[in-house]
């Protein structure tokens, strides 16, 4: 059994950073992941936790350390807010390609402008495509065990990818939630010691990251492309293996909540998706057939499962906490994403985009009630008149 | 609260405070005020070059304090060369 | 509208506080009043003030606390909108600081001082119609302000809840307000010693009568 405690998800992480035995930590600070490396460095100092823990002299730097450092062989871990994230961005591609599975935590933060500190999923939004896995935690809890659950996945041989373990900054990453935390002996049974895979080894010198020519380009793409794919049915057997082990069952790509006999539904991912959910449930009261599907995993993204989920509905609203401009559907990349997935149900299903929470804003229960009575009004006349708004400005 | 697009400024850009920042009033940072003795003063301005805030006024004979900005740090008390700022409990003051 | 998303039974702990030197008091105040709570079976929250600028000297820094019989539903609501408790680590925060910014009718303010609730009455001008009493403590005589980085920016605090003056203004709440049971809050902060002295000394005002002198 282990142990219920009130902390935020900062604190949260890195007790899955400890429980996981990383042996190698880059830190360089910026708000609001900040949190999770000021707690990791008072667990080395604390020597609660014995790991290398290298002060990065920037984003960029610090991925490289861990980049260097999963390919000795050692289990890695990085992370970064903001601006921070996009900072480091070359260095992602080569980490993925050369198939070193460390891990890096975003805890959510604008890009600038507007230059707050406030959550906007854009920051690692913008890092999707660099073949790793990557999802977001709705809550401390989640944010624990979502670093369990990636280094899990990311290690397993048939697939060898790095991992982006996503929360939302400030609203999951400082706001203290009951979090159980979990014993050594229950993470040792579900995350065995790290073996590498390929390492660098004086005894077998090789080189990682070696220059390719052109001609091996489409094959070396080819190899991340099936590693992503070969992933799914890994994420599957991972969670439920972590299902049967920490009792705490998660639905791999979606979860539903009060999707019975609904009729419109809003699709999100991350923390704002509890605020959501109190709206359904004051509704629900009401008599109101509404209903959320979370989004758990983004990348690889579950065409197939949000197809089947999202399409028996009369309308489904998508929520997007970033921002992609000139992106088709004016809106963000989960609106895009989900219409690719319902993409031949012909009309069956509307869908319209909603931009909110942006800047670190709370996206409020009335801004969600809002969002509902369009999409009642969409089911209604079976088509949108919009194809999305931006909050609060349009609706 | 959003602040309604149109009341936010274009792409960001705020005309610069020549003389102060409307913006940014930080005189109930103080906990402590500085209290000039103009009978000590030698007015030579080293709490004036001194203080991080631009809060001490010199445009008289003795310098004086721009309790709207002024955060109560204590510098000019520090710096002064002859004792003539002192620092009285905020409270003590009823303006 | 506003009406569908009502938490009849929550109550907010707003404490406000000087940066840097008292973001842990602030913290353990709101922090020690919530787990004393959790322990009485409630749900509760505690989080502090993310856009207040919490590494500028002297400058207002709010932490707060959510305490209700039913699950929090308003949990990424991240800032108290309408306080029922409002405390001050420092007295001059009277001053130029809208601390009752939409308080409740029949709100308390707990203040850190040596002075009477008379003279501190007088300097705030906004929010008083729904002030029901004032409570002073001076919580400097009984335990020091401890002022430390451990606990900052979500993480955990390794210098101890309740170690310092916190201790003392959070026994001023729980006498004032009885929003938990004093033992409760004792079983939380580790200086039980300054909160106990507090919650004897601590002078409830009833702001009636400061109305009616001024
Ligand atoms: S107390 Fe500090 S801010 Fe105020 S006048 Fe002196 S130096 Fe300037
Ligand atoms: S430093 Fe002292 S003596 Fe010099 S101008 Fe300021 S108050 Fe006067």
């Amino acid at each position: 059994m282990g142990v219920k405690k009130r902390i935020s998800g900062c604190v949260a992480t890195a007790n899955a950073v400890k429980l996981a035995d990383v042996e190698v930590i880059c830190s360089y600070p910026i708000r609001p992941y900040t949190g999770i490396m000021s707690e990791l460095a008072r667990m080395v100092a604390d020597g609660e936790l014995d790991a290398e823990f290298v002060y990065g002299e920037g984003e960029h730097g610090q991925l490289s350390v861990v980049y260097g450092a999963s390919a000795a062989g050692a289990r890695a871990f990085t992370g970064s807010s903001g601006v921070g994230v996009t900072y480091a961005m070359e260095v992602y591609s080569p980490i993925s390609g050369e198939r070193l599975p460390l891990q890096m935590a975003i805890a959510d933060r604008t890009l600038d402008p507007p230059g707050d500190f406030g959550s906007e999923q854009t920051d690692a939004l913008c890092c999707r495509d660099q073949g790793w896995i990557q999802g977001w935690a709705s809550t401390p809890q989640e944010a624990l065990d979502l670093t369990l659950l990636y280094y899990r996945i990311g290690e397993d041989p048939r697939v060898l990818l790095p991992q982006y373990a996503c929360q939302d900054g400030y609203f999951v990453s400082h706001i203290l939630g009951e979090v159980d935390i979990p014993d050594a002996a229950q993470v040792k049974e579900f995350l065995p010691p790290y073996k590498n895979h390929h390492v660098l080894d004086p005894r077998n010198p090789q080189i990682i990251g070696a220059q390719m020519e052109p001609s091996m380009g489409p094959g070396m793409q080819y190899q991340r492309y099936q590693a992503i794919e070969g992933s799914r049915k890994v994420i599957e057997e991972v969670h439920e293996e972590f299902g049967r082990i920490f009792g705490r069952k998660y639905a791999p790509w979606v979860e539903e909540y009060m999707t019975d006999d609904a009729e419109v539904v809003i699709f999100m991912q991350g923390g704002h998706a509890e605020t959501c959910k109190t709206v359904v449930k004051r509704l629900r009261n009401l008599g109101e057939k509404v209903g959320l599907v979370r989004l758990r995993t983004f990348r690889p993204f579950p065409t197939q499962q949000v197809r089947d989920a999202l399409g028996r509905f009369k309308a489904v609203g998508v929520v997007d906490n970033s921002v992609n401009f000139g992106i088709s559907g004016a809106a963000g990349v989960l609106l895009t994403e989900a219409r690719t997935a319902l993409y031949g149900l012909g009309d069956k299903v509307p869908t319209v985009g909603f931009v909110a929470g942006l800047g670190g804003e709370m996206i409020t229960h009335d801004e969600f009630y809002k969002m509902f009575a369009k999409l009642k009004e969409v089911a209604k006349a079976g088509k949108a008149d919009k194809q999305s708004y931006w909050l609060p400005f349009e609706l | 609260m959003s602040v309604p697009v149109k009341e936010v400024p274009f792409a960001g850009t705020v005309p610069s405070p020549k003389t102060e920042n409307e913006g940014m009033i930080t005189g109930n940072w103080r906990t402590r005020r500085p209290v000039l003795d103009a009978d000590k003063c030698t007015n030579c301005l080293i709490c004036w070059i001194s203080c991080p805030d631009s809060s001490v006024n010199q445009n008289a004979d003795v310098v004086s304090f721009n309790l709207k900005y002024c955060k109560g740090c204590g510098i000019c008390n520090e710096v002064c060369p002859v004792g003539a700022i002192s620092l009285a409990p905020e409270l003590d003051f009823e303006d | 509208m506003t009406n569908l998303f009502e938490e009849p039974g929550l109550k907010q702990i707003t404490v406000w506080a000087r940066g840097v030197y008292e973001n842990k008091e602030a913290r353990d105040v709101v922090v020690a009043v919530t787990e004393a709570a959790a322990l009485e079976g409630k749900f509760v929250q505690a989080w502090e003030n993310y856009v207040d600028l919490p590494d500028r000297i002297y400058v207002p820094v709010r932490a707060y606390g959510k305490i209700s019989d039913q699950e929090i539903e308003s949990k990424y609501v991240y800032e108290n909108e309408t306080p029922d408790i409002v405390a001050l680590t420092e007295e001059t925060l009277v001053k130029g600081v809208d601390i009752l910014a939409g308080i409740k009718p029949g709100a308390v303010l707990v203040i850190n001082t040596k002075r009477p609730a008379e003279y501190l009455f007088k300097f705030i001008k906004k929010g008083t119609e729904n002030l029901a009493s004032i409570v002073t403590v001076d919580a400097n005589s009984l335990a020091k302000s401890i002022i430390t980085l451990s606990g900052a920016e979500g993480a955990t605090d390794a210098s101890g809840i309740g170690k310092g003056m916190g201790a003392a203004l959070a026994a001023a709440i729980v006498k004032a307000t009885g929003i938990v049971q004093f033992e409760s809050l004792l079983k939380i902060v580790e200086n039980k010693n300054a909160a106990k002295k507090a919650f004897e000394k601590a002078q409830v005002v009833d702001v009636k009568t400061l109305v009616n002198a001024g």
